[in-house]
């Protein structure tokens, strides 16, 4: 007993060092699940309320940039309204109301904190679960795809945005309507990757990507971005196209965010399914 | 005594707010020179401050990062490292008669050369612990190379300014 007492103390430092990086080490690597700590600490309060306080000085300096955005976002949005559209129907049968049904709710909010520099980017977002913002929803900024929320508290919420190592998404080229994924492999935060698309597809620079509509997350017929260059050399099945991005994730200000309303209902049809198809192979 | 504890208590909790407000912020290549100043409260710590001290303060200031620029972890491991580090370098580098008591681990008190030893090796040994763990795999690792030699340097430069703002020969006492 007493040589263990005495080994501690000549070790204590060492052994503090060890607990020390163990802890840390534990944290870093413990959260591998979807919603991973490093999503919740982000959206924590009082680092939301300092980095809240910045945003608003160097918002008010780009205050002229934003009013344009605004206003072109206005005038896009006026042009919908329903006085600027004439029937074409004559006769009682248009009942429009029953034959639709809205699917996407959008909430704008605010942009207060964006990392673009790191392997592991992120986004907050003024806006949380008092809002009606939620984890998993997908967030848009002027039509564009910018991410998918991962993690919100009572007044913040934090953004997985395209360019994150670990963001997958499905999107499809425009013009010929064939799947693949938009990956990001890290540098220019302004231009991302898709994969997948078999090499007899004529994939062009100036193609539109858009999403596919697979994923719950977003809506489909969301503009991505656009290809900038095709490379055939590193793979030989498939391109791999670097797109421009269509929302630059370093100027971003506005954002909206998308609410699915029957995504709970897509995604438990979907679960019991599954659940069904291992009852059945069990038997 | 008071005043030295409290001066470093002041001067890193301005430092953790101006890398997470500021230097942060600041983007060069693409990201390629990510410089990490706050270090430098760890590495201004006086030379008699007990090891388990430094550890410690190394730790809740990583920790505090963290909180700033996650994931939650990533600094915290990278400091503690850093300060179990620092008085082993200190040792290897101190002059034959050893450090005195009114002595600073600053530019005017140990001199230049010293200085960019200390700041150098620490600040390398904190940036590739920090970036290998951010990325945690070994591909790319020409590009991992030159972003951790890039960024040590811009951080050693910037502490290097800051030391000739902060400090000047008659306060460097704190």
């Amino acid at each position: 007993m007493r040589n263990i007492l005495v080994l501690i103390q000549r070790f204590y430092l060492f052994l503090l060092f060890l607990l020390l990086q163990l802890v840390a080490l534990y944290i870093l690597f413990d959260n591998n699940n979807f919603h991973r700590a490093e999503f919740i600490q982000h959206s924590n309060d009082w680092t939301g309320f300092i980095y809240g306080k910045r945003s608003q000085l160097s918002e008010y300096l780009r205050l002229g940039e934003i009013n344009d955005e605004l206003s072109l976002e206005n005038a896009v949005l006026r042009s919908e309204r329903p006085e600027n559209f004439i029937t074409t129907r004559s006769g009682a049968d248009s009942v429009e109301n029953t034959k639709t049904l809205q699917r996407y709710v959008y909430r704008t909010a605010k942009v207060v904190n964006a990392t673009v520099n790191r392997e592991k980017n992120f986004l907050t977002l003024d806006r949380g679960l008092l809002s009606g913002v939620k984890a998993d929803m997908g967030v848009l900024a002027n039509g564009c795809l910018v991410g998918v929320v991962r993690s919100a508290s009572d007044h913040f919420a934090v953004v997985m945005p395209v360019i994150h190592a670990d963001f997958k998404a499905s999107v499809k080229l425009k013009k010929y309507g064939v799947i693949g994924s938009l990956e990001w492999a890290g540098g220019n935060p302004g231009v991302a990757d898709v994969v997948e698309i078999p090499k007899n597809i004529p994939a062009a620079i100036g193609d539109t990507v858009l999403t596919s509509g697979y994923s719950t997350f977003y809506p489909a017929e969301v503009l991505v971005g656009t290809i900038e260059s095709v490379d055939d050399e590193s793979s030989n099945e498939y391109h791999i196209l670097k797109i421009k991005l269509g929302a630059d994730i370093r100027l971003l200000s506005q954002v909206q965010v998308v609410s699915d309303i029957l995504k709970m209902e897509q995604d438990s049809l979907l679960d019991k399914v599954i659940q069904q198809d291992a009852a059945y192979s069990r038997r | 005594m008071l005043l030295t504890v409290g001066g470093n208590i002041l001067r890193i909790a301005f430092l953790i707010l101006l890398q997470a407000l500021v230097v942060s912020r600041i983007q060069l290549f693409d990201g390629l020179i990510l410089p990490w100043v706050y270090i430098f409260g760890i590495l201004m710590l006086p030379f008699e401050t007990p090891r388990w001290l430094t550890l410690t303060v190394g730790f809740i200031v990583g920790w505090t990062m963290d909180y700033f620029s996650g994931p939650m972890g990533l600094h915290s491991t990278a400091c503690v490292t850093l300060a179990y580090m620092q008085p082993i370098v200190q040792k290897f580098i101190s002059p034959r008669e050893g450090y005195d008591s009114i002595q600073r681990p600053t530019i005017q008190s140990m001199g230049l050369p010293w200085y960019l030893t200390y700041a150098g090796v620490l600040t390398l040994i904190h940036h590739s612990w920090f970036f290998f763990f951010e990325v945690f795999r070994f591909s790319d690792f020409f590009y991992q190379l030159v972003h951790i030699l890039l960024s040590s340097a811009a951080t050693i430069v910037l502490m290097t300014i800051g030391q000739y703002l902060i400090f000047n020969s008659k306060s460097s006492q704190l």
